[in-house]
């Protein structure tokens, strides 16, 4: 479903964030990225959706090499990927509910299965009685919940979450943490990052440790 | 396929006009500022339209007057008349004498002291002629062959003024063709500033909706209505502006016309150009939210 192949990932200063990583991730499989602050867990991730190319090496996802795929089939990949950003990227000149209906605005569907969708993305993460909130007005933890509402509401084939659990209390945490596992459970593929041993703990999944850009364990 | 297609193209249309109407100020600037911009070419199409429509009126049948020298005789003229009506693009021939010219000048009030002073007759016999072709390049070759006749004095198209108003005209409409390509040009780029300013207001809209699968079509759609919209509002502003100036203006060209012996009308749009210089501006404005979108994302989006 995922492949790295020997993928080095150069920025133009010289820095090298990913140094020779060959890691693939199975067809519903869920593997957690582990490592300090700089070991490359973001770069990985970013890759791995397209946001950033490889300099060296390879990314398939879904066989589609990245490096070589074109703008459009890029557009319809990602509609097939839930994507949940450490800095949760909201859109707050919208409401909770418009934030969670764009992915489904952008694949063309209906807007009487939109609403339906919607409120059970977030009724998920627990924040249907806040669908006509701004996102400013939410806390840090309900804005994760708001952009892994996001992430799941056109039902993706493929979760990539940097760092879910970072700004959740231990409660929620585990509730995120319980929400992705039961993902997980239904097909889906989860790659994600964290620094949470609890949470991984409870995820349970198979662990790649990432250090200076290499895996080491 | 085809209903997501056009649910999609509602969707856009639907969030550009909230665009449009959550900043009222701003809308209202940049529709008067490309109004304006669209104004300036239709004033000078309105103007030429009109010098156009009043020049088509003029007579510009081809007539050529020719003048017999004052010394040429009534057989003269005769033998004359036989060498005009044997010229092949002669299509009427029509003699004037000395006596009937002098009669006709004796009818214009202002002239019958002056006559009635004269010893003899200081007019020509002359010929009317109409041609059947008015083709420049035939009536000179046969302004020529006239003038080479004996005693033939002077050889006169009496048209050629009314010729060169049309030309003018002509040209004028190629002016106001190309004042037109460039003030439609400066609407486009107009257009496109202003989306280019509400594209750097929705920079985090672009970048999260391309993260999650935005195609740059999706991107590029709710900013082409966003401009197709001002260039609309901006065509019906310039529009009702100069159909205001015209009513303003109309009465007083027309009482300045009457006072010239004319009687002659400023004319309005028609309902045809309306709808046209509305399309246009549409078209402009879209085309500028097109080249605004495509420029930004060419910069922002590597991949």
């Amino acid at each position: 479903m995922i492949t790295f192949s020997n993928t080095i990932k150069r920025y133009p200063n010289g820095f090298e964030a990913l140094r020779g990583v060959t890691l693939t991730v199975e067809k519903g499989e869920m593997v957690a990225i582990t490592g300090h602050s700089g070991a490359g867990k973001s770069t990985l991730l970013k890759l791995a959706a397209g946001i950033e190319l490889a300099s060296q090496g390879s990314v398939l996802v879904s066989n589609q090499n990245l490096s070589h795929i074109k703008a459009a089939g890029l557009a319809v990949l990602r509609q097939n990927l839930g994507l949940v950003f450490q800095d949760h990227k909201l859109l707050f000149d919208r409401s909770v509910f418009e934030n969670v209906s764009l992915p489904l605005s952008i694949a063309a569907f209906p807007r009487t299965e939109v609403g339906k969708r919607v409120r059970a993305a977030l009724d998920k993460v627990g924040l249907l009685n806040r669908e006509k909130a701004n996102p400013i007005t939410l806390s840090g933890g309900e804005q994760q919940r708001l952009c892994i509402a996001r992430a799941i509401v056109n039902r993706p084939a493929i979760l990539i979450a940097d760092e879910p659990t970072g700004n959740l209390d231990q409660a929620y945490a585990a509730t995120i943490v319980d929400l992705f596992k039961s993902f997980n459970q239904v097909g889906v593929t989860v790659l994600l990052s964290t620094h949470d041993e609890v949470g991984l703990a409870r995820l349970n999944c198979r662990r790649i440790h990432l250090d200076q850009g290499k895996i080491s364990a | 396929m085809i209903s997501s297609w056009f649910s999609a193209h509602i969707q856009a249309a639907e969030h550009a006009l909230k665009r449009l109407a959550a900043t009222p100020v701003a809308t209202m600037l940049s529709v008067l500022v490309i109004g304006v911009a669209i104004m300036l070419p239709l004033g000078l199409y309105s103007v030429f339209s009109n010098i156009t429509a009043a020049a088509s009126r003029l007579n510009t049948e081809p007539n050529i007057n020719v003048y017999l020298q004052v010394a040429a005789s009534d057989k003269d003229a005769k033998e004359t008349e036989k060498l005009l009506e044997a010229m092949p693009n002669a299509a009427d021939v029509r003699f004037i004498s000395r006596e009937v010219a002098l009669s006709e000048m004796k009818r214009v009030a202002s002239m019958v002291d002056l006559l009635t002073g004269l010893e003899s007759n200081p007019l020509p016999h002359a010929f009317l002629i109409k041609p059947r072709s008015a083709e420049p390049v035939t009536l000179e070759a046969m302004r020529k062959e006239i003038s080479a006749l004996p005693k033939i004095d002077v050889v006169v198209m009496d048209f050629e003024w009314a010729k060169k108003l049309q030309r003018f005209a002509t040209f004028a409409e190629r002016i106001v063709a190309l004042l037109g390509l460039v003030l439609g040009l400066a609407v486009m780029f107009v257009t496109g500033n202003t989306i280019r300013l509400q594209i750097l207001t929705q920079k985090d809209e672009i970048e999260v909706s391309s993260l999650i699968g935005a195609t740059r079509h999706f991107i590029r759609r709710p900013f082409l209505y966003y401009g197709a919209c001002q260039g609309f509002l901006a065509g019906v502003v310039a529009i009702l502006a100069m159909t205001g100036f015209i009513w303003w203006a109309s009465a007083e060209v027309h009482a300045l016309t009457i006072s010239y012996g004319a009687d002659f009308s400023i004319q309005y749009f028609s309902l045809k150009q309306a709808l046209a210089v509305v399309g246009v501006g549409a078209a402009l404005g879209w085309l500028g939210g097109f080249l605004s979108v495509s420029l930004y994302l060419r910069a922002h989006q590597a991949h």
